[in-house]
């Protein structure tokens, strides 16, 4: 995949495509056409207007970002020899969370990465407040940390001051492990590295970035941040939000997107916009991040994974998806509709571990159910 | 285009009649996009292979070449033929390369050659992203694969940006030496459906001679002799700087004109090298094979060999630049059993010892370093640091940023020792096959064609197995004085002159390994055998004369001991006496240091030795000329601190003489 590195940066820095232009081409040469990145750079330039309906801005931009290729090949060489590397969405190791929470509306094409890749697949929750956050929100934020440490969750943060800082802080130091989101591209973060050279090297800490690799840090660029952080995030916490800023307009578009986001319940007299978050559909949580008031009704998204892969598990999850048709199911039903030679005590650990399913009490037994609304499983986008 | 219009244009601008069939091939293959593997002889012609090509092409050509002087040498004859060529290296200065790179950005340069280690410049990479690049060539290829003679980790960056480059963008690589094993190497690790082109590597105007001979004195008694027979000019190889400077000091001694070369030598002096050389200054010069492969110069008429080389592809690449006007050439190498053991010692001792990696492993887990911090915190010598950082980044253990500091790979692997076993069994074997290329009665050209994968049916006429008369050196009693005559008077340098210092350069009576002085010094120093001999005093005296003649100093000064005692005291205080300058017992340290010996490498030396002087009489030397008196130079980092101190305290001028200066670090 390396080879075909200068191809990625180049597809995924299109200017002003936007990320779902830019996923539904990727969608229809890998997955529908089946060719490669290379292949689809080397079509001619009819081809890219009669079989992808490409217009002649579009196309104009392509034949751009080809001539430069072999330039952008110098910077991907030094890219990759200072140890960054490049997930292109079509491979599995792109981080499914985010695919799942963003789709291809707003899933970036690449991430850029360095450090431990395999923190992409962990369990995952983003803290997230402000720059000046008071001493209760920091609190909040280091036990929040400590309790997902103490869960192998991996805290996703942003790396501004306050919340941000702390959250990432108390991670390392409950030698929990770590994703940090840069508002910048990878390649600019030497300072950073620095720092945490040691949790970087043990593997405690993926440095991530969805940016131009040599982009400094700028205001847009931390904005754009925040739905990644979101994204990469199975949960969300809010310590601390002002009624505007990066913080407040995040949470407004994760709960546009239906993305549950649990905020700490402030106490008497804090002033602060958590209460206001709470009141657009936020859940209150208390300072151990358990849910305070049964009173939310806010649709889950779902995960969807948007790659095909081909391994085993992969199709069975697929399969336990389509099994359900908007209802809950008994875990022997389930069995009986997936037409699986497992137990049953098999199959209810395997459910278990599986993000896309949510439990439901009923009396006393147990029964399974899509995350999310109860409608049926999304397809695969891509 | 076709071969007929192309000819045509290569009237036009490089005044040549035509292509030879290969290099119309290679041509052709270029236009069409396609990556080419060549391998041809010196001389041929390659580097027309991509210089047409890129002068056809509407944006620049890159051309990664690790030879400073033959860069430069190409970019002076595109140059003459009006083609906008230049070169980037560490040899300009940073405005000047920051320029050509301005001046490339602005798709003025048709023809740009940079060092493979530019990959690793900042400026550079932001550069190439406006760059318009139409071809990429790596010349020198070999030095990509650890199996050839010349393996250069920087070539590992440029493999890995040529697989990075998008299909369609010609790729050059050429070299003139490549065994089979190097040419599958070179064209797997390029990849991309790469063509390889072969020529035949036999150079029938060499005359190749092999001299065996029973001691240094012989080769250096035939040379004297005959060097002056040879016709036109050449190269000496010699296998140590140190033998450089004596073989340098044995011509000059006999009022042949020759001049030393090697890779300690500043830019400038380089240069001048170069020049001279082109314009026959000099009969020879003499060499580390610093040199050898970036002059273009088309008659050179002799390269001689005073060490074997380490294998058979050395040899040909080295005895490669001679004769490239298809004159005939001598080519001879001079061989003593005892030669074998320099090579020898490259091979088992050229690598560290597994304890050491793991220390440098150890050091860069724990944190992020640069190369001096590295050597500080592991006490290793410089090359040797080298070596583990190529082979740990080559076993992707540890990896060097853009800052230049080296990073410990999250995931790496343990170290794979056996890679360095393979290695080594590889590199004897070739040894083993350069001293059969001593012991052949058979032609020498066809084993050296052999031994690079070249079978020829070619016979050959052109060896002292194959009609050449064999060449046998006679001592005569008089050479034997000449040689005897110049030892007696021949006072190796120290070189420690700096900007900031006031310290010249001054001379040592002996090389410590050499001759009696060494285990004299080390008798008294360490056996306690009492103050230094009398004849350790007459040999600096002389060696005061030949450096400084009649010179008047105001001042003797010596540095004070560590261990040993008044050794030196009272070996500068004779001295100062016989020489009628006052002493002075004035220059003591300030603080406990300990002995150089215990440091590897020049850091932990000048860190040892730093601030450790001082003068307890402030305005004795103020104004004054100095005599600096020591018994051994290693590092000269002692000397060279002291020298400083005095500056400051207002000495004019510091002279230092010592007894016996040391070889690569063989004080024990």
């Amino acid at each position: 995949m390396n080879n075909e590195a200068t191809y990625w940066i180049a597809l995924a820095h299109l200017p002003r495509w936007g990320h779902l232009k830019i996923n539904t081409l990727i969608i229809k040469f890998y997955h529908e056409n089946k060719i490669s990145i290379e292949e689809f750079f080397n079509l001619s330039e009819s081809q890219w207007r009669t079989d992808y309906q490409l217009d002649e801005k579009q196309i104009s931009d392509l034949l751009q970002a080809k001539s430069e290729l072999a330039s952008n090949a110098f910077l991907a060489e030094s890219f990759f020899n200072q140890g960054f590397e490049l997930i292109p969405i079509v491979l599995p190791g792109f981080s499914k969370t985010l695919k799942g929470n963003l789709k291809a509306t707003h899933s970036p094409a690449v991430l850029y990465v360095k450090g431990n890749k395999k923190i992409l697949e962990e369990k995952s929750i983003a803290i997230v407040g402000s720059r000046d956050a008071s001493e209760i929100a920091l609190k909040f934020t280091d036990n929040i940390a400590k309790l997902a440490s103490k869960e192998y969750k991996v805290v996703v943060s942003g790396f501004a001051k306050g919340v941000d800082k702390q959250a990432l802080d108390s991670a390392i130091n409950y030698k929990g492990q770590s994703i940090i989101v840069l508002p910048q591209g990878i390649m600019t973060f030497d300072s950073g590295f620095k720092k945490y050279y040691s949790q970087i090297t043990n593997g405690d800490v993926l440095v991530l970035s969805t940016f131009f690799p040599k982009a400094p840090w700028r205001a847009e660029l931390a904005m754009a941040r925040n739905p990644i952080i979101y994204g990469l995030a199975d949960e969300i916490y809010v310590a601390e939000s002002a009624e505007k800023g990066g913080t407040w307009s995040g949470v407004v578009d994760g709960l546009r997107k239906q993305r549950k986001i649990f905020v700490r319940q402030p106490t008497a007299g804090e002033k602060n916009a958590n209460l206001l978050l709470i009141q657009k559909g936020a859940v209150p949580v208390d300072f151990d991040g358990n849910v305070v008031s049964k009173a939310y009704n806010t649709t889950i998204n779902e995960q969807v994974s948007i790659v095909q892969e081909p391994n085993e598990s992969e199709s069975i999850d697929k399969k336990i998806r389509s099994a359900f048709n908007g209802r809950p199911l008994h875990a022997n039903e389930l069995l009986a509709k997936l037409g699986m030679d497992w137990t049953v005590k098999k199959l209810t650990a395997y459910l278990k571990k599986l993000d896309f399913i949510e439990i439901v009490k009923e009396k006393r037994t147990n029964l399974y159910k899509l995350k999310g609304s109860g409608d049926s499983s999304q397809q695969t986008l891509f | 285009m076709t071969r007929q219009e192309a000819e045509k244009v290569l009237q036009q601008r490089f005044k040549l009649p035509r292509f030879y069939d290969e290099q119309w091939e290679t041509i052709e293959k270029i236009f069409k996009g396609e990556r080419v593997l060549l391998i041809e002889k010196t001389g041929f012609g390659k580097s027309l292979c991509f210089q047409f090509p890129a002068t056809l092409f509407d944006g620049t050509t890159v051309i990664f070449s690790p030879l400073i002087a033959l860069m430069r040498d190409q970019v002076k004859k595109l140059t003459a033929l009006g083609i906008s060529a230049k070169c980037i290296n560490s040899e300009q200065t940073s405005e000047e390369n920051s320029q050509i790179i301005n001046e490339a950005k602005s798709g003025k340069i048709k023809i740009l050659y940079i060092a493979p280690e530019r990959q690793e410049n900042n400026e550079w990479i932001e550069a190439t992203r406006q760059m318009n690049l139409k071809m990429v060539v790596v010349d020198e290829a070999h030095c990509i694969s650890v199996w050839g003679h010349d393996f250069r980790p920087a070539f590992r960056r440029i493999i890995n940006l040529v697989k990075l480059l998008p299909s369609g963008l010609p790729v050059l690589a050429t070299t003139a030496t490549a065994t089979k094993r190097v040419e599958q190497d070179v064209a797997q690790q390029i990849g991309g459906n790469i063509s390889k082109l072969r020529g035949n590597l036999m150079r029938d105007n060499f005359k190749l001679f092999v001299v065996k001979v029973n001691s240094e004195d012989e080769k250096l008694i035939w040379l004297g002799k005959n060097l002056e027979k040879l016709p036109g000019s050449g190269i000496l190889y010699t296998g140590t700087r140190v033998a450089t400077e004596i073989y340098s000091k044995w011509f000059e001694h006999l009022k042949i004109s020759s001049t030393a070369y090697n890779a300690g030598l500043d830019p400038e002096s380089r240069i001048a090298i170069e020049n001279g050389l082109m314009n026959n200054k000099w009969k020879c010069i003499i060499s580390t094979n610093a040199l050898g492969m970036g002059i273009d110069k088309p008659d050179i008429r002799f390269v001689i060999h005073t060490q074997i080389p380490q294998s058979p592809i050395h040899y040909y690449q080295e005895i490669g630049r001679a004769g490239r006007d298809g004159q005939p050439s001598y080519i001879i190498l001079f061989y003593n059993t005892e030669d074998k053991k320099l090579p020898e010692a490259f091979i088992e001792g050229g690598r560290p010892s597994i304890k050491k990696y793991e220390k440098v492993i150890a050091a860069v887990k724990a944190e992020l370093l640069g190369e001096r911090d590295l050597m500080r915190r592991t006490n290793l010598k410089q090359n040797q640091i080298r070596i583990i950082k190529a082979d740990l980044i080559e076993q992707k253990i540890i990896r060097q940023l853009a800052n230049k500091k080296f990073e410990y790979i999250f995931d790496a692997p343990a170290l794979d020792t056996k890679a360095f076993e393979e290695l080594r069994a590889a590199k004897t074997k070739d040894l083993d096959s350069m001293i059969q290329y001593v012991e052949t009665t058979e032609s020498r050209m066809k084993f050296l064609c052999d031994y690079l994968g070249d079978s020829s049916n070619h016979t050959f006429t052109n060896c002292d197995n194959t009609g050449e008369k064999k060449i046998v050196v006679q001592v005569t009693p008089e050479w034997t004085e000449k040689l005897q005559a110049f030892r007696e008077d021949y006072f190796p340098e120290l070189t420690v002159e700096s900007r900031d210092s006031n310290i010249v350069n001054g001379v040592a009576s002996s090389y410590y390994g050499v001759s009696n002085v060494g285990s004299a010094l080390h008798r008294s120093k360490y056996e306690g055998g009492g103050d230094f001999p009398n004849f350790l005093v007459s040999l600096v005296l002389k060696a005061f004369r030949k450096k400084f003649g009649q010179e008047k100093f105001d001042l003797v000064v010596y540095v004070p001991p560590t261990s040993s005692g008044d050794l030196v005291k009272t070996f500068a205080t004779t001295v100062a006496q016989i020489l009628k300058f006052p002493i002075s017992h004035n220059l003591k340290k300030q603080r406990q240091t300990s002995e150089q010996k215990v440091f590897e490498n020049s850091y932990l030396k000048s860190d040892n030795v730093k601030d450790a002087f001082t003068l307890s009489e402030p305005n004795e030397v103020n104004g004054k000329s100095i005599l600096l008196i020591d018994d051994i130079f290693d590092s000269g980092a002692t000397v060279k601190e002291v020298g400083r101190i005095l500056t400051t305290f207002g000495a004019i001028k510091i002279a230092p003489i010592v007894i016996a200066r040391t070889v690569g670090g063989d004080l024990v």
